[in-house]
């Protein structure tokens, strides 16, 4: 055996076993007991303390709602620090305190308390939502989708659906001013599909379908608003809106008539109005017109179209002999045989001189911009027959 | 004497003590096998951690309260209480400690050592109420000095009040004021294995199994109390702890070596400005707390109230980005000056939640600025603040060990090891190189006492079996060999001790002269085994500690020393003279 391991075989100095033998149940019965008293006491004196620390933070947080209701920040933020002194972990404390640190624009402080209430929560809707409010400040989009997506999926602690349509309003809102249309697209549908009947929201929905340039769904939901409230000048109006960007002159012309009539202030409803009635005169492809009437419009058409040549000539094509003749030489070609009797004997003319028409309003409005009126209203049908 | 036979003595000895046959068993005789001191002790180390976790929990609790009595129950504190309130205190205290309290001043670690080192584990009664109640007020009263070295102090207070009633021996008594520190700072910190650590490395000095077992009984049973009366909830709000990329221990490793001169301007300004304060007129220490207070005070006016007291609160929001980095840097610089003027001025109190405060500032500082200038290189400053910690501690306080392990055990993230340990040891080197000597060193040197430095002991070189044997010049007898034969080896090899291997193991010893003796006896013929049936001695290996040998080689003119692998293989010899003379050369060296 080492040496060293001989020593340490030996019993320790004092260690005299028989010393401790009489008494060392009565100590430690004793000890215990002593434990246990003291142990009361502590915890008299833990109450005394736990109670009048949460009667503090309970106080300091009332003052911070009411400052913060009142949209005193500064004041919110350190009555809400002074509650957390008495309970650093209280959920609702350091969910106030961001909200007042956001009101104060202390971005990065609030979500330091933010994200400490994701990590102990993350299914709280509301914390989510405050998350993705400041990724949307700091344009980190990726993490404003998800806490977007994360608080319209999340628990709320009342109305919860509203809560969920909130978000999802919200998000839409900032899809589109980030211009993903699609997105927002997607995300109104969704939207739309959990909605009621109720007119307001219908209506924002619409509008926000307009927005997103989805008119045929922003129709649907027009629609929808107008069954429970068929007088509602905005809806008509949107309804209107809607159709009219979709091509559905017609349709357009019904709503927007019902919406001028039902607010005569409306002045864009009333100019759209008279646009669409100018497309409605204007296009010579309408179904249920008389050989005559399409060739009164193409006529007409046809020397709006060179009026327009007229103010606005767009850039000659080329100089060489071999260029296709510019816009105006066509006109001008062509201006003998547009007539009535012209168009009569030759029907064929229709399709070539409305070819022109809209060639040259397409030109003219690239160059010297849309104008009102028959122009514009030749631009709209050129549109809506493009490709056919 | 071999491994079976000193097994044999080993249970002759218990055997001794406890003479009963399997017969005569009894009640009595049980209680006597479980109720030896050793035993006695590790029970009483649980009430010790009871007793010091109840104690500490009322230490908060009082706190608390001189807080909101004093400073308010807000955050914003009116000026006329911020000057007031340390003023006044700092009066009461002074009054106190000089008249009623003496041996309450400082932080309590040192006063532990010379409870172990000097008063044979002796700390009175007085001493834990009067650091209760004095540090209760100072810290509540908005002195930038923490709680935890006061409950450490408190702890070990109670410990030793409760060993003498117990009259435990003097070795039990010596060891248990740090078992009770060992608690009192586990409760307070909400750290057992820091506060186990951070005895053993900075007051107990070495370990074995018992003093290990009762520190940690004690410890853990101190901060299972405490939770159950103040939660389980860490000090301060962890923050998510990132490392983006191995390349950003750059980055640590800057922040330990600020750290470092940190440390070291703390350390160096404690030291220097508390030897001024000791040296002042008596008169003058009755105003010192208060000038500190006052000081303190105006600091928090202008615009830092956050120096004053232990400040986790400011820890805790460093740690989530509430503060720019330029201001974190100048919290730790106020800090520090904070902390100075509250620990030389004589006021009760301790450094290590101010060591932390001032780690986390310069932490968070360090990985702000480094993370405004490169963004993407770094994590966020909260993890920095959390590195930040353990290096001043490592650098300040000079406890590398518990440093490494307070930051893993406050985080509970094990991927901060890395960090932590390259800061740490920037920051202990820098302050090792640039002070040699530890403060707790420096501070019992300023109070005359010479207690041994745990660093110094750490580091100084020790003396093994291997610097002192010789190798073996003479022949190796083997046992079976007659004493003439043995005689004439001796005689030709001129060697006057020589080692005999036995059969078929172990190793003895014999002189010439005793060979001699039994030749002129005409027992020459006689195997040299025959002679030495009784003078099996204990061999030595050479990492050995030489302080061992000196146990052997008064009774045995030489020992052998042998391989670890081949108890047969013989490495050299070591006697008496040789191990004196290593040692006078070590002592001229």
């Amino acid at each position: 055996m080492a040496a060293s391991q001989v020593d340490k075989a030996r019993p320790a100095k004092g260690d005299d076993p028989q010393l401790y033998l009489p008494r060392e149940p009565v100590i430690i019965a004793l000890l215990s007991a002593l434990a246990v008293v003291l142990f009361l006491a502590v915890t008299g004196l833990s109450r005394l303390y736990d109670a009048q620390q949460e009667s503090l933070g309970n106080r300091w947080f009332a003052r911070g709602v009411e400052d913060l209701q009142a949209q005193r920040f500064d004041r919110a933020a350190v009555e809400f620090r002074a509650a957390l002194l008495y309970s650093r972990d209280d959920y609702s404390y350091q969910l106030n305190l961001a909200e007042a640190l956001l009101g104060l624009k202390r971005t990065n402080e609030a979500y330091a308390y933010l994200i400490t209430l994701w990590d102990r929560q993350p299914e709280e809707g509301l914390v989510n939502l405050e998350l993705a409010r400041i990724a949307v400040q700091q344009n980190e989009t990726d993490r404003a989708l998800r806490y977007y997506h994360n608080a319209i999926y999340a628990a709320w602690p009342t109305d919860q659906e509203g809560k969920r349509r909130d978000a999802r309003l919200e998000l839409i809102e900032y899809l589109l001013r980030i211009n993903a249309k699609t997105q927002a697209q997607a995300e109104l549908i969704a939207l739309a599909a959990n909605l009621g009947d109720d007119p307001a929201q219908q209506l924002q929905v619409g509008d926000l379908f307009v927005r997103a340039q989805d008119y045929e769904h922003a129709l649907a939901a027009y629609r929808v608003a107008l069954k429970s409230d068929r007088h509602n000048a905005a809806v008509l109006a949107g309804a209107g809106l809607a159709a009219f960007e979709s091509g559905r002159y017609p349709v357009a012309y019904r709503y927007l008539q019902a919406a001028v009539t039902g607010n005569l202030n409306d002045a864009q409803s009333a100019a759209r109005l008279k646009t669409t009635e100018l497309v409605l005169e204007m296009d010579p492809f309408q179904r249920q017109i008389s050989a005559e009437q399409r060739n009164r419009i193409v006529v007409k058409a046809f020397t709006a179209a060179g009026e327009r040549l007229k103010g606005c000539s767009p850039p000659q094509s080329s100089a060489l002999p071999t260029a296709p003749p510019s816009l105006a030489e066509s006109w001008e070609k062509m201006k003998p045989r547009i007539t009535m009797a012209g168009l009569q004997r030759n029907p064929d003319l229709v399709e070539a001189a409305m070819d022109l028409v809209f060639n040259i309003e397409r030109q003219s409005s690239t160059v010297c911009g849309t104008l009102a009126g028959v122009d514009q209203a030749l631009l709209l049908i050129a549109k809506l027959h493009e490709g056919s | 004497m071999d491994l079976s036979s000193n097994r044999t003595l080993a249970r002759a000895d218990n055997a001794s003590a406890l003479p009963v046959s399997p017969s005569e068993r009894s009640a009595k005789a049980l209680l006597q096998s479980v109720f030896r001191e050793d035993r006695f002790f590790l029970v009483l180390s649980v009430f010790i951690g009871v007793f010091s976790g109840l104690a500490v929990v009322c230490f908060r609790f009082t706190i608390g309260w001189f807080r909101i009595y004093l400073l308010g129950s807000g955050i914003v504190i009116a000026p006329v209480r911020l000057l007031l309130a340390p003023t006044l205190a700092g009066l009461v205290i002074a009054a106190l400690v000089l008249h009623v309290f003496p041996t309450v001043r400082g932080s309590g670690v040192n006063q532990t050592k010379s409870a172990l080192y000097i008063y044979n584990g002796y700390i009175p009664v007085r001493t834990a109420v009067g650091k209760f109640i004095t540090a209760a007020l100072a810290i509540g009263s908005g002195h930038s000095l923490g709680p935890e070295d006061p409950s450490l102090q408190i702890g070990a207070s109670l410990a030793s009040a409760l060993g003498r009633r117990m009259r435990l021996s003097r070795d039990r008594m010596r060891l248990i004021a740090p078992v009770g520190a060992a608690a009192g700072l586990a409760a307070a910190f909400n750290a057992p294995i820091s506060a186990v650590l951070f005895v053993i490395e900075e007051v107990i000095g070495h370990w074995t199994a018992g003093i290990l077992g009762s520190v940690v009984l004690a410890a853990v049973s101190s901060v299972v109390v405490m939770r159950w009366f103040l939660g389980s909830q860490p000090l301060f709000r962890i923050p998510p702890v990132e490392m983006k990329r191995p390349s950003e221990l750059i980055a640590y490793a800057i922040l330990g070596v600020v750290g470092g001169f940190a440390s070291v301007a703390f350390s160096s300004g404690t030291t220097a400005m508390r030897a001024r304060c000791k040296a002042m007129p008596r008169w003058t220490q009755y105003f010192q707390p208060a000038i500190a207070g006052l000081l303190i005070g105006t600091i928090a006016i202008l615009g830092a109230p956050q120096v004053m007291g232990a400040g986790y609160v400011y820890i805790d929001e460093a740690m989530h980005g509430q503060f720019t980095w330029q201001f974190l840097a100048i919290l730790a610089g106020l800090k520090i000056v904070a902390t100075l003027l509250s620990f030389v001025s004589g006021t009760p109190g301790g450094m290590f939640a101010p060591t932390l405060f001032i780690g986390a500032m310069l932490g968070a500082a360090v990985g702000g600025a480094e993370h405004a200038l490169l963004p993407h290189f770094t994590a966020s400053p909260g993890t920095y603040a959390l590195v930040g910690m353990g290096v001043l501690f490592a650098g300040f306080l000079r406890a590398p060990m518990t440093s490494v392990f307070m930051v893993l055990e406050v985080s509970g993230n094990y991927s901060i090891i890395l960090p932590v340990l390259v800061a740490n040891t920037f920051a202990y080197l820098i302050s090792r190189g640039l002070q040699p000597n530890a403060i707790f060193d420096v501070l019992t040197r300023q109070d005359g006492l010479d207690l041994p430095s745990m660093e110094e002991q750490r580091e100084e070189g020790i003396l093994r079996v291997e610097d002192a044997m010789q190798p073996v010049s003479g022949p190796v007898l083997s046992a079976e060999e007659t004493v003439d034969h043995a005689l004439r080896e001796a005689d030709s090899a001129g060697a006057d001790n020589l080692v005999v291997r036995l059969s078929p193991e172990g190793w003895s010893s014999i002189t010439k002269a005793e060979l001699r003796t039994m030749a002129d006896a005409e027992i020459g013929g006689a195997t040299v085994s025959s002679l030495l049936n009784d003078r099996r001695i204990p061999y030595l290996h050479p990492d050995h500690p030489l302080e061992v040998a000196l146990r052997y080689v008064e009774r045995w003119p030489v020992v052998p020393v042998v391989s670890r692998a081949d108890f047969g293989k013989l490495e050299g010899v070591i006697s008496q003279r040789d191990v004196l003379e290593r040692y006078r050369e070590f002592g001229e060296g």
